[in-house]
């Protein structure tokens, strides 16, 4: 990663951290995960289907989260992801640097945040 | 139902997944899109509208294949020969890091052109030093054996002369019975010819050489062919080998030049020779021609008149100490030579560069140390720009960059700024040494061929390289504990901490150099200061000298001298008119004295200056009587025999007593002069002060001036010089002076005209052109070190701003902050001059051989050098001082 901070990156940090976030308290499958992002941002942000998976796989790649087929009764299956530890701590510090870097632009910017 | 999964299918069908990883993924995203299908139903969408908005999530076309392209497991390759993938995809990154490094300059326009002046002018001015250096002193003689190549020399402590060159029978000496040598020559370089018959008439600059010279230096002529070994074995004939710069340039190059015949001295000569372009052998030689050793010139055959410089070549495995005690036995085996005789070998290109070794070092030592404090300022500019970047570095950290690229970016930035700034120091260089080459009246030999050299070049890009790595490092040292939160934490109560400190001691060494050039300077300062201001013993100023060399070697001569002292005597606004072969500014004859009050020793005569003068040459040049009377008109032959003798000699010879009225001989010693018989005892009759009759910054000698009318030799009849004393500018006298001699002999040369006022400055052109160098170098270190304590205080300041704001807020005065700034500058002034002084004292040392009449730890030196760095460095903090008292608390405040 050779460029300063561009909006692809941006974008992409800020995901990662959205969908990590997301996975934090239990599995959630990728229909349910990329519906929370547009209720939760009140339909700000959102991703369609052909980056978001891929950003899925690119996450479970890394080892951040785990996806599984689950069947439930009556129901067909479907891939549920959960957080792995590793995906924790990533989670953490992204967290913790992404507070810092949103303070860092709002005190530049000026914009006061809740 | 839409059929989702086809048109999944289709889009990454490309990609040549495995067949279950792409049943799954197309089992999940048909998934996703069934259910936005259905919940756009449920919404009330028509069924051609839900399925449009479901395949949207597939838009663009193609983009679900390029992020899955990503991703895909990669199949194995086959192995690339010798890392030809890895260094591809790096060199693609280093490009990447140089695009974005000239960005980062160019958002930073002042930084860079700060930090590449920097660093070009370190790198210009030590590179064009170290070219300098390697031509002139370090590049070997052109010569095969160069290294067994020795100029001969004695010296004994009795007679106070330290180096003393050959007579005739001295050589023929040391040729008859040395066991040391492969070969031997004796020559004499650079003297003149009259040239004339063939045009206006000229003066020639000659080197004559012996037999052996020639071959010694494997010299091959360019046209016809050298001397012959019969023709150096009789004294009469009429052959003549001419230096490539003549026949260029005074013979039109001639291609037929061979056996031309040409007028030296009244007699013809045949051209047999031209040499090859020698720019290390006495490149100003015109002509070269030959003197036999025996039979020889009558007054080759004294002795005691040493005039014959002589060149040697070892034989293999002869040490030069060997080769002195042979000669040095040689020596003291011949009559009349003090017992305490010694020979010197000096590797001939000692010899020829000369005492130019000290400058050119010291010079280069003041170049090193331009670099030395251009490097610490760059390396300090960056590590304060650093801590500029540490939020944005911080924030690639988080996002995922690796440490060891965010180094390998730093690097590649410092890189790029020392490849900018060693491009700019090579220019600069290059140019540098083409203004030096041009100084006209540089004391420098070998200067033809000095150039941008190789081996500067290399040591150039060795310290640019060098120095990227420092900076790199240190730019990038620290960033390891970097954490986010800290980066991007103001900073207002924090101190300068770890890299305030690194900071600081980069200035504070930077500080020392620039007092380590300071105070060299100042000593240099001082010296020239006290080596200007000496008195010369005569007034230099509105005395103009003509050299004038002609046929005269006998009484004829007389006629002509007397001729031009009377016909320039009455040209307008001349008041005083002299000959004499005294040189202003160049090393004076030698004479050794005998006297009539005293027994002598014949092997340890006391010797000093000697010059021939006619009786107005006091008044003319403006030397002081002190007892006695002056020459008059009529000691001439017909009187008796007279001498002046000067302060020193007096002081010397007759301490307390009144030399008038005592009577000594005169054996003059010069080149070429011959004395046979027993001085006559000449009457002094009267005492002048003492005339510097070399440099200014040698000490007088005891010297004596004979009438000229009364030289029973006529050996200066041939070669003396004009002096005349004029109001107003006296070269505007040139031209009426040299008709009035034209008048007298058409054939006369009359070239060298200068100002004495000239001739005096040229003879302190080292000392001045040092002088000039390492002033400018410290002119620069001085600057420098100014820029890096303005840039380490501002920064400094600047992350204390808040702490200003409080302190202002609090009751400080305006007054107070500025005093605090200041003294936080002046902090680092006084630890880095202590350092600087220290350097300075060890320094000075060796600077002590440049010094007059200044010791090297001169207390004024250091003194000044010392206020003069305090005064740069405060008036650097003036600025963020005069910054930090205008913060404004309230603004400081909420910059939290």
């Amino acid at each position: 990663m050779a460029m300063p901070l561009s909006d692809r990156e941006l974008k992409k940090g800020s995901a990662e951290l959205l969908i990590l976030s997301l996975l934090e308290d239990r599995p959630r499958h990728g229909y349910e995960i990329g519906q929370l992002i547009e209720l939760r941002s009140r339909g700000a942000l959102r991703f369609n289907v052909a980056s978001f998976y891929p950003l899925l796989y690119r996450l479970e790649k890394r080892g951040w989260i785990r996806g599984r087929w689950v069947e439930k009764a009556g129901q067909r299956r479907r891939r549920y992801y959960r957080l792995t530890r590793g995906g924790r701590k990533i989670l953490e510090a992204q967290r913790h640097g992404w507070r810092d870097f949103v303070e860092a632009i709002g005190r530049i910017t000026g914009i006061e945040y809740a | 139902m839409p059929d989702f999964k086809s048109e999944i299918r289709r889009s990454i069908a490309g990609l040549n997944l495995p067949p279950t990883y792409e049943e799954e993924i197309v089992e999940e995203l048909s998934q996703d899109l069934e259910e936005r299908f259905e919940e756009a139903l449920s919404h009330g969408a028509s069924e051609q509208e839900a399925e449009q908005l479901a395949l949207n999530e597939l838009t663009p076309a193609g983009a679900l294949g390029d992020q899955l392209k990503q991703l895909k497991p990669r199949a194995p390759k086959p192995t690339p020969p010798m890392g030809i993938q890895r260094s591809r995809s790096r060199f693609a990154g280093f490009w990447d890091d140089v695009r974005f490094g000239l960005r980062m300059l160019r958002k930073q326009p002042g930084f860079a052109v700060v930090a590449i002046l920097t660093l070009g002018v370190g790198i210009g001015a030590s590179t064009a030093m170290l070219s300098l250096v390697r031509d002139v002193l370090l590049r070997p003689l052109p010569y095969a054996h160069a290294d067994r190549l020795y100029a001969i020399w004695a010296s004994s402590e009795s007679s106070g002369q330290s180096q003393v060159a050959a007579s005739g029978p001295d050589l023929i000496d040391y040729l008859e019975q040395n066991r040391s040598f492969a070969h031997l020559a004796g020559y004499i370089p650079l003297f003149t010819f009259t040239w004339t018959g063939d045009g206006e008439p000229k003066l020639v600059n000659c080197t004559s050489v012996s037999e052996q010279f020639f071959g010694m230096f494997g010299i091959k002529p360019y046209l016809g062919r050298l001397y012959e070994p019969r023709e150096y074995t009789y004294l009469e004939n009429d052959t003549l080998i001419v230096s490539y710069r003549f026949w260029k340039n005074q013979l039109g190059g001639d291609p037929n030049v061979i056996g031309r015949v040409v007028h030296f001295e009244g007699v013809s000569e045949t051209i047999v020779g031209v040499l090859p372009p020698m720019s290390d052998l006495f490149p100003n030689t015109d002509v070269w021609p030959k003197h036999t050793v025996r039979p020889s010139w009558p007054y080759m055959k004294w002795r005691g008149n040493k005039f014959l410089r002589v060149v040697g070549e070892l034989n293999p495995g002869v040490t030069p100490a060997m080769a002195e005690e042979d000669l040095k036995a040689i020596l003291r085996r011949a009559p009349e030579e003090p017992r305490d005789l010694r020979v010197h070998l000096v590797p001939l290109k000692e010899d020829l560069v000369g005492n130019v070794r000290l400058p050119l070092y010291a010079t280069l030592g003041a170049a090193g140390l331009i670099l030395m404090v251009a490097c610490i300022n760059v390396a300090a500019l960056l590590l304060a720009r650093m801590v500029k970047r540490e939020g944005e570095i911080a924030v690639r950290l988080s996002l995922g960059a690796g440490l060891r690229r965010i180094a390998q970016q730093l690097v590649t930035e410092s890189l790029l700024l020392s490849a900018i700034g060693c491009t700019l120091g090579l220019m600069i260089a290059w140019a540098v040494l083409r203004l030096l080459v041009r100084v006209p009246n540089l004391p420098l030999p070998r200067m033809d061929n000095v150039h941008l050299n190789g081996p500067a070049l290399l040591s150039t890009i060795a310290s640019a390289s060098a120095m990227t790595i420092l900076f790199g490092w240190m730019s990038s040292v620290g960033f390891s504990r970097l954490n986010l939160s800290s980066a991007l934490r103001p900073r207002g109560l924090q101190t300068t901490g770890r890299r305030g400190l690194s900071l600081a001691l980069l200035v504070t060494g930077e500080i020392a150099c620039s007092v380590v050039l300071t105070v060299s300077v100042c000593l240099l300062v001082h010296s020239f200061w006290r080596v200007i201001h000496v008195n010369p013993g005569f007034q230099p100023r509105s005395l103009l000298r003509v050299y004038l060399r002609t046929n005269y070697y006998d009484e004829k001569g007389r006629a002509f001298w007397k001729g031009v002292l009377t016909e320039t005597a009455s040209l307008p606004g001349v008041r005083h008119v002299a000959v004499s072969d005294w040189r202003p500014g160049r090393d004076a004859a030698t004479a050794t004295f005998v006297f009539e009050d005293r027994p002598n020793e014949p092997t340890r005569l006391p010797s000093g200056e000697g010059s021939w003068v006619s009786d107005d040459f006091f008044r003319t040049v403006g030397t002081p009587l002190i007892a006695g009377r002056f020459f008059t008109e009529h000691d001439d032959d017909n009187a008796p025999a007279v001498v002046m003798i000067n302060d020193e000699a007096a002081r010397r010879f007759w301490p307390g007593e009144n030399p008038i009225g005592k009577r000594i001989g005169v054996n003059y010693t010069g080149p070429g002069r011959r004395s046979e018989v027993a001085p006559r005892l000449r009457e002094i009759v009267g005492v002048v002060g003492n005339v510097r009759h070399d440099s200014l910054d040698a000490p007088a000698a005891p010297a004596v001036y004979l009438p000229y009318l009364q030289d029973e030799t006529n050996h200066d009849m041939a070669t003396m010089s004009l002096f005349l004393r004029a109001d107003g500018n006296v070269m505007a006298l040139a031209d009426s002076v040299r008709n009035r001699i034209h008048q007298l002999d058409s054939n006369q040369p009359v070239q060298n005209i200068q100002s004495v006022a000239d001739l005096v400055s040229q003879s302190v052109a080292t000392r001045r052109y040092t002088l000039i160098l390492v002033g400018a170098f410290a002119g620069i270190g001085l600057l420098l070190a100014a820029v890096g304590v303005y840039g380490v205080i501002s920064y400094t300041t600047s992350q204390r701003t808040r702490e200003f704001g409080v302190r202002i807020a609090l009751g400080a005065t305006r007054g107070n902050v500025v005093s605090h700034v200041l003294r936080s500058g002046a902090r680092l002034t006084v630890l880095g001059s202590l350092v600087g002084i220290a350097g300075a004292l060890i320094i000075a040392r060796s600077l002590s051989a440049l010094l007059f009449e200044v010791g090297p730890f001169d207390l004024w030196s250091f003194v000044g050098a010392v206020g003069i760095l305090a005064a740069v460095s405060i008036f650097a903090c003036l600025v963020p001082a005069w910054r930090a008292s205008r913060v404004d608390p309230t603004v400081a405040m909420q910059t939290e």
